[in-house]
């Protein structure tokens, strides 16, 4: 899914970030690990496994942490920067709709293409300047440090991109798009004919022919913002393949490397031309030679934004993502690098995922132990994205893998444990925890079972995105998301049928057929809990909730065509892909934890209540809007 | 061929060796000075400095001449001509002193890339070694077998590159090294120096099979075999830092000279 036009969003190019002056604090200190995706129970069931977060407990303590209604990240670590519930915030799932056409847009950034532009031929220069921003609202926790003058280093915060204007040195983390606008599509060359397919989620299968050894894999670039056409900028690289060996050797430009059948490259810097020889936009990209003989398989990772030289704003001040780069070298900036979409597609296997998520995860470790190590004063949050993203491969079938990723991340907290000692507050939170995902649910197909959507010919079901055969002049609900259902409102949606002083009736005809749906196959109750936004938020930004959000119980969860508008024949159906656990259900079923060296007031702690503790922490008062209260 | 590269670069050794206790730009930032006022030695005996002197006063008469009668079209239009023609006088002038520093020059740069544009290879990292074979080869042959020094460990299988008659092998060197990798190719061996680790040092580039190829890839001898065209290591750039900042070669030698013969063309008489 494309973010927005890269074009418009390359056309951005640098400029945004804010410049950081030296503050000193009155020698505050505290380190807040975010851990996406860090469950409760599984915690629990493994104290011995895990000695730091057990010593943590009992030297300090530990609670569940009730996440945010959806237990989506984009929402609850919104929930943590702000210190707002999704009124106040505005983020409502992964995915919002436009209610002008009901298409799916990034619920986290938007792009504004420039203004005005001068055309030359086929090329469109801009003359003013386009601008991307982020769709969270309110300020967040280290924009209100900042202000007050106390340092703040916030490291790949989800939903933060393009970071919050302040003078904390921050990174951008989920919802960073790749340097295509996506966000993340990766490429898989092969000439293998059974291998016929050249789309997938998340991304491209391209035929590449190997002749007398040689294979040109063209590795795509952004749209070129420059040209009229908006054409997709691309570079070559060339395959030798060895006649018998399992080994080919690679040229990228002037640059050159061998690898062996399974083997990954380093980052390779590649430029992609706007213009030839004056402007072009550098990202950076990982090679992986799946197989040579008898047909060869390369996987190339999506295209991230090159730290050094980013295409779009990535960090505060600007110049921080390079610095970090001449110090650590290339690291991933795409929000969500683990691959779990070619592993999903089954292009990768379960242990080549796994190798990749490794990767990942050393990666940021380099760059957590680099920022431990020269945390002197003021907060040092970090985020890590490698349970979460394990855990939706890996959950209640691998769990001796995903055991060995907490391990690791165990040990990271061990680490900043010791740099803590008694001085130091230490705060690890996670977002939500996880459940299996046993039956993809076709919220679309229940609501037209209902008589709430209505296709122009009932044989037109299947997998077509985007609503593509929903009559709306007599469909009163539509689901998009993955817990969001919304009305066809008169007024708000374009030929919208239910009227506003129907709005309460339908939403709550449709939340009480909801409750007594039934999985057809065992008979089991599909949903826990249906939300009213009305209900369960406050805030400026709930005139654009949902007009529903399902809760649904643990093994079920909205299907992947619910989430971008398809309405299929069934309407519960076996989960069959590697994709095994998740989170987006009822609240209540999926908390997240929160661990300290110090001992909690509060004894039911929430996600917003994070926000509040660290401002109380430092001695700054929380901002007007936020809900939460210092858990200490 | 060989002798002569190896002349220079045994000189050009020597005078790195002298400097050896200093950073490279150094040695270069005097090496470079010297080269501006040998070029300009060059100039002044080669060219013609009377014809050289005239032709620059008459520039300067022209310029004088467009100042003063701005308003006069026609004096304008023939103050330019005449600029015009001196410039290309000048230019004429200038030719043969060019030509007689052009071969020396182009030499010296080659040689120099050996000391001040290529870097030692890094302990611990990967490098490619490649080989060009000559027409003919059979690309279903076995490859070239290689024997690296006990430093340098090769860690993937020489892969052939069929459209471009090419054989690379990855290595990696384990600590710093200054020897030879041995390809044995057809039963005859063929050697390619390989440098790792240490202080910028001289680090030859491609070994070529042809004696005109030679001329401009010295640094080694002429490859034993002609199933070979040639061979090379992929060196990292060398890295010439002035004040924390990366510095080209070859525009610090080409600067450095340039002011130096500025400098110094009024006290040795030359008019350039």
């Amino acid at each position: 899914m494309r973010l927005v036009p890269a074009a418009a969003a390359l056309a951005v190019l640098a400029g945004a970030g804010c410049s950081r002056v030296a503050t000193q604090a009155a020698g505050k200190r505290m380190i807040v690990l975010g851990v996406d995706g860090m469950d409760p129970v599984f915690v629990q069931n493994h104290w011995s496994e895990l000695p730091n977060l057990n010593r943590l407990r009992t030297e300090g303590d530990f609670r569940p942490l009730a996440t945010t209604v959806p237990p989506q990240s984009p929402v609850a670590w919104s929930s943590v920067s702000t210190g707002m519930d999704p009124g106040g915030h505005g983020i409502f799932d992964f995915v919002h709709r436009d209610p002008a056409t009901h298409a799916p847009i990034s619920s986290m950034a938007e792009v504004n293409e420039p203004g005005r532009t001068l055309s030359i031929g086929p090329y469109v220069i801009p003359l003013s300047g386009g601008s991307v921003h982020s769709r969270r609202a309110g300020k967040t926790f280290w924009q209100i440090l900042s202000e007050n003058r106390m340092p703040a280093t916030v490291i790949r915060m989800p939903a933060n991109f393009p970071p919050a204007d302040c003078e904390a040195e921050s990174l951008s983390g989920m919802g960073t798009p790749d340097l295509g606008g996506s966000f993340g599509t990766f490429s898989f060359y092969t000439n293998d004919p059974a291998e016929t397919r050249t789309e997938v989620a998340g991304g491209r299968i391209v035929h590449t022919p190997v002749t007398d050894g040689r294979a040109v894999l063209t590795v795509q670039g952004p749209a070129n913002p420059l040209r009229k056409d908006h054409a997709i900028t691309s570079i070559d690289l060339v395959a030798h393949v060895d006649p018998t060996e399992p080994a080919a050797r690679f040229d990228l430009g002037d640059r050159q490397f061998i690898l062996r059948q399974g083997e990954w490259s380093d980052w390779l810097r590649a430029q992609f031309p706007f213009i030839s020889g004056l402007k072009s936009a550098s990202g950076i990209v990982r090679i992986y030679l799946q197989q040579v003989h008898p047909y060869l398989r390369v996987y190339a990772s999506p295209v991230n934004l090159d730290p050094e030289e980013p295409a779009l704003p990535i960090s505060t001040p600007g110049a921080y993502s390079r610095q970090l780069a001449q110090t650590l070298g290339p690291y991933y900036t795409q929000g969500i690098a683990e691959e779990t979409s070619a592993y999903r597609a089954g292009l990768l296997s379960k242990d080549e995922f796994l190798v990749q998520s490794r990767k990942v995860l050393a990666d940021s470790l380099r760059m957590f132990r680099y920022q431990l190590d020269r945390f002197q004063t003021g907060l040092l949050f970090y985020y890590f994205s490698s349970v979460d993203q394990n855990s939706h491969m890996l959950w209640g079938h691998y769990d001796n893998d995903l055991l060995e990723i907490y391990r690791a991340v165990d040990a990271a907290i061990g680490e900043a444990m010791q740099k803590a000692g008694r001085d130091v507050t230490l705060l690890i939170l996670s977002d939500h925890g996880f459940a299996r995902f046993d039956r993809a649910v076709h919220l679309n197909t229940f609501l037209m079972r209902e008589g709430f959507l209505t296709l122009d010919d009932p044989a037109n079901v299947g997998d077509e995105e985007v609503f593509a055969h929903v009559d709306w002049s007599r469909t009163q609900a539509y689901a998009l998301g993955l817990n969001a259902i919304y009305l066809n409102l008169q007024g708000r949606e374009p030929g919208g049928i239910v009227q506003q002083d129907e709005r309460e009736q339908v939403a709550g005809q449709i939340a009480a057929r909801l409750k007594e749906f039934k999985d057809p196959v065992s008979g089991l109750p599909v949903v826990g809990q249906v939300y009213f936004p009305e209900k369960e938020f406050r805030g400026r930004n709930l005139k654009n909730a949902p007009d529903l959000l399902v809760g649904f119980h643990r093994g079920f969860r909205a299907s992947w065509q619910t989430a971008l508008g398809a309405v299929p024949k069934l309407e519960v159906e076996d989960n069959t892909q590697a994709w095994i656990a998740d989170h987006c259900m009822a609240s209540s079923e999926v908390p997240g934890v929160l661990f300290s060296n110090r001992k909690f007031r509060v004894a039911s702690p929430r996600l917003e209540d994070v926000t509040v503790t660290i401002l109380h922490e430092f001695g700054v008062a929380p901002a007007r809007e936020m809900i939460g209260e210092s858990v200490y | 061929m060989d002798f002569f590269n190896h002349a220079v670069d045994a000189v050009l050794k020597l005078y790195f060796a002298l400097f050896s206790w200093a950073p490279p730009l150094v040695g270069l930032t005097v090496l470079s000075a010297a080269v501006g006022v040998g070029m300009l030695w060059v100039v002044g005996r080669t060219s013609n400095q009377a014809r050289i002197r005239q032709v620059k006063r008459k520039v300067a008469a022209s310029l004088l001449e467009l100042r003063i009668f701005a308003d006069e079209p026609a004096a304008t239009g023939r103050a330019l001509r005449s600029l015009f023609s001196s410039n290309l006088r000048y230019m004429g002038l200038a030719l043969k002193p060019a030509l007689w520093l052009a071969i020396p020059m182009a030499v010296l740069l080659v040689h120099l890339e050996s000391f001040y544009g290529r870097a030692p290879l890094t302990p611990g990292r990967e490098a490619l070694v490649t080989m060009r074979m000559a027409p003919g080869w059979n690309p279903q042959s076995a490859p070239p077998r290689l024997e690296p020094p006990p430093q340098v460990q090769v860690t993937a299988p020489a892969v052939r590159a069929l459209d471009s008659r090419e054989v690379s092998w990855r290595l990696v060197p384990k600590s710093a090294v200054s020897g030879d990798l041995v390809f044995t190719v057809d039963g005859t061996p063929v050697r390619k120096a390989i440098e790792a680790g240490g202080r910028q040092h001289f680090v030859p580039g491609r070994g070529v099979r042809s004696t005109l190829a030679t001329l401009w890839s010295p640094g080694e001898g002429r490859v034993a075999s002609s199933a070979v065209e040639w061979v090379e290591i992929r060196y990292p750039d060398a890295a010439l830092e002035l004040f924390g900042l990366a510095v080209n070669w070859v525009i610090w030698f080409f600067l450095v000279s340039i002011v130096s013969a500025l400098l110094l063309k009024k006290r040795l008489g030359v008019v350039i």
